[in-house]
């Protein structure tokens, strides 16, 4: 006899877990090994090393340039939101902290949860305010693809279902867990292979793109 | 003795809406008669609670020591019709703990049952002394 | 043998009055959520109730169940249970053994038939057609199926005659297996345990017998009334829980101070059972009152959750070996495709030369 829960605390997390770290390094490592065509222009005087270009790209675009502030000010800061409301779930709470302990053995301290549901709750408003801002914006709505919508699915899904199993609303703690730990293993299988992956890729996009603009000299 | 000791025993609060339920209870039985119960043992309720609770109900005019598969207690509170009833099981521990708003608790009467089998064993008596005699 | 006397003419024989009846019924009502109306009603029904046969099969277990059942020592309220029930056949408790055991099971089966009510403990072995355990030459198997045939109700006492329990912990080698696995066409109530809160079982037969049914069960054939409450929800450890305060280890400062058990593997928040609000040995304390966390033994397969000290949160297979073995994998598919690139690159190469 075996359960919904620990279905999901046995094969389906070590089964996504393991679909999750092939693809992601499957997807690096083909990029760095990727053929690249040389740059054959003179570096420009002046440009600094690449290695520098890249990390200030990186930070740069964290913020949009001023002239168009006020134009994107929305995504900007619903995007800000989400992402620092994940990080801070994700890191932060004593059972997700316990989560990463058992597989890698580093630990740190929790947030009290009543902090945890309050980032929680903040988080799921900004994601779906994204996801409307999506649909309402005719640009965006004509280049979103079906990988958009799988990703935002993935992404909400752990946080409602978490939110559920934390404050025991709905079904039984057991089965909430065991939902809410099988969305998370949804959301490691489709990592790899769609937009999430801009985890691990905004590093090298973003640094790539800034040595080559330096490299020639282009100052944003 | 224990060298830890985990037992909860600060004031949690419950004694507040407690009260106010008891008042509650009180007045509609004052009315119409109505009587209730309340089980003290399924709250969630630590030692210091019950000993507050006890302080601020108090003791009024009655108090039954019963001897009834073990011993059991039962006091009205300072508050007329607001009985505390204490049944004791094996080993001295408390078995089960109740508030009951009501004139005389049901255990206290004596059930037909009982009185027709006292009545019959009274008679017993007298027959075989007259017998004796 | 059927008794024509009620217990209320039984127990007044022997001077136990009715109050005793209503005290009694109060214990139990209050451990049942049920209120002091039930606790009357109980009683009166309990009085003309007649002595209810039961035969108590004892499997593959360790008697820690039977011992949670009787466990008071002087004669008291919890055990008038004993005057409620005539229990026709129990191989640890009764006197008779052997042939003359087997003769008193027969007699109360043939006596209260469709009337007794079946208690079993401990698992069934299923393998090698039930050879790991038997009882006066005939295996558990045979034996449960025989005596549960005219039986009006069967109560599984113990998580290993609920749902196989340690010895059906993995790899199981006797197939071993719980009641309601054999028996379909009973009506069954489960009491799981490791063992059980002896209200529990106690509670549960007198509330069949008080009022001739069955108590309302959950989807795990469980009584509501002890099994209906989550322990992480009644614990007096939860606001720590929630203040996110833990105790890492045993003997830490965190346990000295009473902290939640969660990172030490409490398995409180799946669970349901009575501990949390009934506690034990009369109400003293329970484990996560003595610093332990819950093992959830009320819960099937308790035993094979990947550990009772690993936390909740934690994957229950290894993890470690399998990440490793698919980054390997992902890093060799990597090259792979890196190399396929190439050469489509050089083969492009050289058709835009030529
Ligand atoms: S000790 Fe266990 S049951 Fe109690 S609050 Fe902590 S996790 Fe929940
Ligand atoms: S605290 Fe948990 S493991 Fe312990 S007896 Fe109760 S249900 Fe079983």
């Amino acid at each position: 006899m075996t359960d919904l829960l620990d279905f999901a605390r046995g094969p389906a997390l070590q089964f996504s877990l393991a679909v999750f770290v092939f693809g992601v390094v499957w997807r690096l490592v083909s990029l760095l090994f990727m053929p690249r065509l040389k740059d054959k222009s003179v570096k420009r005087s002046g440009a600094k090393p690449a290695l520098i270009a890249a990390v200030a790209e990186f930070f740069r675009r964290m913020l949009p340039k001023p002239e168009f502030a006020k134009r994107t000010r929305f995504t900007t800061i619903n995007g800000w939101v989400f992402h620092v409301g994940l990080t801070i779930i994700i890191l932060a709470f004593a059972p997700h902290v316990l989560f990463f302990k058992s597989l890698t053995g580093l630990t740190w301290p929790a947030l009290p949860n009543i902090v945890i549901f309050a980032v929680g709750g903040v988080t799921v408003v900004s994601l779906i305010l994204a996801l409307s801002h999506r649909l309402s914006s005719p640009v965006l709505k004509l280049i979103s693809t079906l990988d958009d919508y799988v990703t935002w699915i993935v992404t909400i899904t752990p946080v409602l279902t978490g939110l559920a199993a934390a404050s025991h609303v709905g079904l039984r703690y057991e089965t909430l867990l065991a939902i809410h730990i099988l969305s998370i293993c949804a959301l490691f299988v489709w990592f790899p292979f769609g937009k999430l992956m801009h985890g691990f890729l905004v590093f090298l996009t973003r640094g790539e793109m800034g040595a080559q603009l330096n490299r020639r000299g282009i100052e944003l | 003795m224990n060298l830890i000791d985990n037992t909860p025993s600060a004031l949690t609060g419950v004694n507040d809406s407690l009260l106010s339920e008891i008042a509650d209870r009180l007045g509609e039985f004052a009315q119409t008669g109505q009587s209730a119960s309340i089980d003290l043992r399924s709250l969630p309720m630590s030692d210091a609670d019950r000993e507050d609770l006890k302080e601020r109900l108090g003791h009024g005019e009655v108090m039954v020591k019963l001897d009834v598969a073990g011993l059991s207690e039962i006091w009205e509170t300072s508050f007329a019709g607001v009985w505390w009833i204490r049944h004791f099981g094996g080993d001295d521990q408390i078995a089960a703990e109740e508030i009951n708003i009501v004139s005389v608790p049901d255990i206290l009467h004596a059930h037909q049952a009982d009185a027709r089998a006292a009545a019959s064993r009274l008679s017993k008596i007298i027959q075989e002394e007259r017998h004796h005699g | 043998m059927a008794e024509p006397k009620t217990l209320g003419q039984m127990l007044e024989a022997r001077g136990i009055s009715r109050r005793a009846f209503l005290k009694y019924t109060s214990y139990l009502a209050s451990s049942m959520a049920l209120g002091s109306v039930a606790a009357k009603a109980m009683a009166e029904n309990l009085a003309s109730a007649r002595r209810q046969s039961v035969i108590w099969l004892s499997f593959q277990e360790c008697t820690g169940c039977t011992e949670s059942f009787t466990r008071s020592v002087s004669p008291t309220l919890e055990e008038l249970i004993f005057d409620f029930i005539s229990l026709d056949y129990h191989h640890t408790l009764q006197a008779a053994s052997g042939e003359a055991a087997e003769e008193a099971r027969h007699i109360a089966m043939r006596e209260n038939k469709g009337k007794y009510v079946v208690v079993v403990d401990g698992s069934i072995p299923t393998k090698l057609d039930g050879a790991y355990s038997t009882i006066a030459g005939i295996s558990n198997l045979q034996m449960l199926e025989e005596t549960v045939k005219d039986a009006a109700a069967v109560i599984a006492v113990g998580t290993c005659a609920a749902y196989g329990g340690i010895p059906a912990a993995a790899p199981n080698p006797t197939g071993a297996v719980g009641v309601d696995q054999l028996v379909t066409d009973k009506a069954i109530i489960n009491i799981p345990g490791c063992p059980p809160i002896p209200e529990a079982m106690t509670g549960t037969i007198s509330y069949i017998l008080s009022f001739g049914k069955l108590p309302e069960l959950d989807h795990l054939k469980r009584p509501i009334a002890y099994f209906g409450d989550n322990i992480h929800d009644r614990c007096y450890r939860r606001p720590f829980y929630e203040r996110g305060l833990f105790a890492k280890s045993f003997d830490d400062e965190g346990a000295r101070k009473g902290w939640c058990l969660y990172e030490v593997g409490c398995k409180g928040p799946i669970t349901y059972n009575a501990c949390a609000t009934l506690k034990w040995n009369g109400g003293i304390s329970f484990p996560i009152q003595s610093g332990h966390g819950c093992l959830g033994c009320s819960e099937p397969n308790f035993w094979d959750k990947g550990g009772f000290y690993k936390p909740l949160p934690a994957p229950i297979r290894d993890i470690g070996k399998v990440a490793a073995g698919a980054a390997v994998a992902g890093a060799a598919a990597g090259v792979v495709s890196a190399a396929v690139g190439r050469a489509k690159k050089k083969s492009a190469m050289k058709e835009g030369k030529s």
